[in-house]
């Protein structure tokens, strides 16, 4: 034990030491391309440690995932067959600057913001609205994180940010924890009882330390969040000894709160004007002249403290597009837990401080690089290289949001989707819109993926023998899929447009001539035959996963 | 260079259950298996040897909603102030007493041990119920799973053709549906609450059997091609959710008492918590590793003695019909049954001659596989006031049942980086219950 206690010791150590060499400035130039310094450093790694990458995914195989990731749906027919068609040497680029400037982008990344920042709290519609509000202008990370923690309740849309503290103000705990995680990459919630024991970053201090910014935080009677005007966050240390917590952000810088001396008449005062808050749904609360909340964001975003701030989002954002962090797992952003491409993740970090948070702009950088666009598929001999190298994609398991709406595209008769592409992009946005509302019921039947998530079998019953599943997915009317096939009378033809609708490809040989065989088995009820083949094909994981 | 995912600290039990952890799902697939062959020289390991001594055991947990009391089942007072007008009866165990309320039960106390001295401290329904099920406190930041997600975890098989969490809950008051908590849903459990039997368990009647089947082996054919070459834990849960089930829907009928001789309903009886252990008794039989069947309502504010004599009736029935089926089966060496609350009833009995919630000193009971019968651990002081002797808590009760059961309580998850062991950290099993 103590053996190893001391062999962790050094491997911190060595840690920090690397570290703080690449931070000084050996990194690329600011000014190069996103996707170039991406696949610059991920290539590095595989060179130094003599790892061959998988190969590049054919146009189709990038469509689907370039959608998904993007627009958080699976392209039409008619969008397939056209990128497929397209000859362009730069029809990528064309396709991932279309979809960012598309309205699916801001749903979409409304929707992921939403599952990150609320998971608890699924589909809280206030959120989302400010979310969509904000996904629409690209508003700066920088910027969205202030409307959440310090937000303008008389501003209608900052007000509904502000849902982030509001569904959590009744634990101080949360409060502290999913602030934490979710805007610095870090978990304190070790640090809560003892020091963290893998992090020599995380004492007791940064918990209570981060804790004390939200420590006065109150809902009022009217829903509105309001800060007191005195109290500390006093702790016990492991050794007994009790301690007063000091306004302490993650990298250990301080905000001083101006002294104070209040008599006992003026507590008494201070404590009244905020019983009368939590009583009275007419009262206004006033701002105090030492704001913990402020503090916190002036000390989470000036040229010191920005760095974790930055790097949590960039690490975020490629963790959602990987399925697995450049740090890993997300939420352990600290010295014992390395970067697999430290140098990557600073860049990354140093270019949206300089971009003014703009996530499109990372995000844009990902969907051109080479390393996003490998295939998911080992078809080698030895075994697959860790998935830290990013030197093959992984399956990821689609969001509820993604599955519910891609599995209501695939169910619609295909042409349906043709008018689309003629009309302005606002008519669009508005049946993006309907989308959304109409997989509602859908979407919440599905939990939200985590690291290892398992599949439970409710699922693969609910699509086996729910009633749910045979009305919205399997109904043969002529406005869905179903119905379309119908009117096809040459099987060939009919196999081809289920398998462009549902798994946006044509049907391998083997497929086509196994669901050829099949349909003719049942010829004497073709349109049972079709919903069987349907079925099996919407059920599958190559519709589940975006791979 | 260091590399990330090696994190933890690097000793070769970390490496064990974290592979463990993983395995489920991966042992369902082949493909998925063999990726995982860098550890397989945990196969010389003694954990391992432990992993088989857990197999085909099961639990059943016989959850008394709303907190039954300990004085009219297993601690009983009598002649003392806080006693209540019950007396106490010898019991198949010498020197056991148990509550005349439990007349059955006493017959079978050489097969049962009861712990007399839990002192659990929280005395709020919902805050009392999340920590038996869980056996630890709530903590910010983590949802920790209920004991039947981690039974269906390190019991259940990847690959099972029946359910391996089933819970039944009936009454209104009190439901709880349980929490797999961080391992997924995965492992939630098949709640059962109006109906008797699982949702969509059961074929539509607009799709005929033949292509019920057929589709489902259409589809098996289309998704091998995509799966070949693509490794994933997560890919392989899909592929065996999907192959568990048309087996599932088979163990519909284990839902079904009808399918029981006259003379074995005959004796469960019409009423319906032992037509319910009926239920769980088929289910575990067919190789379900946990079954909650929760009886309510036991909160008795008021008439506590009314309602105690009403409810240990149909307890006493209930749970002795299913220790002596069980027993006649074979199937007691495999099966723990745990009678537990939320809490249990104030020494004090109040104005309305109810007995309030007390969390303090009250009482569980534990019968079947790894269990010493005829135990009564623990003691009270004469009044039920506080423990005297031998406290157990939530975690200790925790680590008791899972070494019972062959599971190592210190075995680890890991939720990100950070190691939850599966009895709350320090827990030790009560070794004196314990075989």
């Amino acid at each position: 034990m103590r053996l190893l206690s001391v062999i962790l010791a050094m491997a911190a150590l060595l840690v920090t030491v690397v570290q703080s060499r690449i931070l000084a400035d050996d990194l690329l130039p600011a000014d190069s391309a996103v996707e170039t310094v991406i696949d610059h450093y991920v290539d590095e790694l595989l060179t130094a440690d003599k790892v061959e990458p998988a190969a590049q995914v054919d146009d189709l195989n990038l469509l689907r995932r370039l959608m998904l990731d993007l627009a958080g749906r699976i392209p039409t027919t008619g969008e397939a067959k056209q990128f497929q068609e397209d000859k362009s040497e730069t029809k990528r680029q064309a396709l991932v600057d279309r979809l960012l400037a598309s309205p699916d982008f801001a749903f979409h990344h409304r929707n992921e913001l939403d599952r990150e920042l609320l998971p608890q709290n699924r589909g809280d519609g206030e959120f989302r609205k400010y979310l969509l509000w904000a996904t629409q202008q690209n508003r700066a990370w920088n910027q969205m994180f202030q409307d959440m923690v310090v937000g303008d309740e008389s501003d209608e849309y900052q007000k509904a940010a502000m849902q982030f503290l509001r569904t959590r103000v009744g634990s101080v705990d949360d409060l502290t924890n999913d602030t934490s995680i979710l805007f610095f990459g870090v978990n304190v919630s070790c640090a809560q009882c003892h020091d963290h024991p893998l992090a020599d970053d995380w004492k007791q201090d940064h918990y209570f330390g981060m804790q004390s910014f939200l420590s006065r935080t109150y809902l009022t009677k009217s829903k509105m969040l309001a800060e007191k005007f005195y109290g500390d966050v006093k702790f016990k240390t492991t050794k007994g000894v009790e301690k007063q917590a000091r306004f302490m952000f993650l990298n250990g810088s301080v905000s001083e709160e101006p002294e104070k001396k209040l008599s006992d008449d003026e507590r008494k005062k201070l404590d009244e004007e905020v019983k009368k808050l939590q009583k009275d749904d007419k009262a206004k609360p006033r701002k105090p002249d030492f704001s913990p909340r402020s503090e916190l964001v002036k000390l989470a975003l000036n040229e010191e403290g920005a760095s974790f701030f930055a790097r949590n989002i960039a690490n975020r954002i490629w963790n959602r597009m990987f399925g697995q962090g450049i740090v890993n797992p997300p939420d352990q952003l600290h010295s014992g837990n390395p970067a697999s491409h430290p140098e990557l993740l600073n860049w990354l970090a140093r270019d949206l401080r300089t971009h003014g948070f703009d996530l499109k702009q990372l995000i844009r950088g990902i969907a051109l690089s080479k390393a996003y666009s490998r295939s998911s598929r080992w078809e080698k001999d030895m075994d697959p290289p860790g998935d830290y190298y990013f030197a093959l994609a992984q399956p990821r398991i689609l969001t509820p949001r993604q599955y519910s709406i891609s599995l209501f595209i695939a169910a619609r008769n295909p042409p349906h989707w043709e008018q689309w592409t003629t009309k302005p992009p606002e008519d669009w946005a508005k049946e993006r819109e309907r989308l959304e509302k109409r997989t509602d019921s859908w979407f919440r039947m599905f939990e939200p993926p985590t690291a290892n998530y398992q599949v439970p079998v409710d699922e693969a019953l609910l699509f086996s023998n729910s009633s749910q599943v045979r009305d919205d997915l399997l109904r043969d009317s002529g406005e869905r899929l179903l119905g379309h096939l119908k009117g096809i009378d040459d099987s060939s033809e009919a196999i081809d447009a289920a398998f462009w609708a549902i798994v946006s490809r044509p049907p391998t040989d083997v497929e086509k001539l196994t669901i050829g065989k099949y349909l003719e088995s049942r010829s004497e009820d073709r349109p049972a035959a079709m919903k069987q083949f349907v079925w099996a094909l919407i059920t599958g994981p190559e519709v589940r996963f975006n791979y | 260079m260091k590399r990330p995912g090696s994190i933890f600290c690097g000793s070769a039990d970390h490496g064990l259950s974290r592979r463990a952890f993983l395995g489920a799902g991966a042992a369902a697939t082949a493909g998925t298996f063999a990726a995982d062959m860098t550890q397989l020289d945990a196969l010389k390991n003694e954990a391992v040897a432990g992993e088989l001594k857990k197999q085909g055991k099961k639990v059943i947990l016989l959850w008394l909603a709303g907190g039954a009391s300990q004085f009219e089942t297993w601690d009983p007072k009598p002649g003392r102030p806080t006693g209540g007008p019950f007396r106490a009866i010898q019991t198949a165990s010498t020197g056991v007493q148990i509550s005349e309320l439990l007349p059955k039960m006493s017959q079978h106390m050489n097969k049962t041990a009861i712990i007399r001295s839990l002192n659990t401290r929280v005395g709020d329904h919902g805050g009392g119920a999340a920590l038996m099920e869980t056996g630890r406190k709530k903590d910010p930041g983590i949802l920790y799973p209920d004991l039947g997600a981690v039974a269906a975890r390190e019991l259940g098989r990847a690959d099972s053709q029946v359910p391996d969490y089933v819970s039944m809950y009936t009454s209104t008051e009190g439901r709880r549906k349980g929490t797999s908590g961080f391992l997924g849903s995965r492992y939630a459990p098949m709640f059962l609450a109006e109906k008797q039997i699982p949702d969509n368990m059961r074929r539509l009647e607009t799709i005929s059997e033949l292509d019920h089947k057929d589709r489902s082996e259409l589809r098996s054919l289309l998704s091998k091609q995509f799966v070949q070459g693509r490794k994933s834990d997560t890919l392989g849960s899909h592929t065996s959710a999907y192959q568990r089930v048309r087996g599932l829907m088979a163990s519909e009928q284990l839902f079904n008492i009808e399918n029981e001789p006259e003379a074995v309903r005959a004796r469960y009886g019409p009423r319906q918590f032992a037509q319910q252990c009926l239920v769980a008794r088929r289910l575990v039989e067919a190789g379900v590793p946990f079954v909650k069947v929760a009886r309510a309502w036991w909160d008795s504010h008021g008439q506590n003695f009314e309602t105690h004599r009403e409810l240990c009736a149909d307890l006493d029935h209930a749970m002795s019909t299913l220790i002596e089926d069980l027993d006649e089966r074979g199937l007691l060496k495999d099966t723990l049954i745990i009678t537990l609350a939320e809490f249990g009833r104030t020494p004090g009995i109040n104005a309305s001659l109810g007995r309030d919630h007390f969390a303090n000193a009250w009482s569980c009971s534990l019968t079947g596989t790894g269990i010493k019968g005829g135990v009564a651990y623990g003691k009270t002081d004469p009044d039920g006031n506080t423990v005297a002797d031998g406290e157990v808590g939530a975690g200790q009760l925790f680590a008791t049942i899972l070494e019972a059961l062959g599971v190592d309580p210190e075995k680890e998850y890991f939720v990100g980086s950070r190691p939850i062991p599966l009895a709350d950290f320090g827990c030790h099993a009560v070794k004196d219950v314990l075989i």
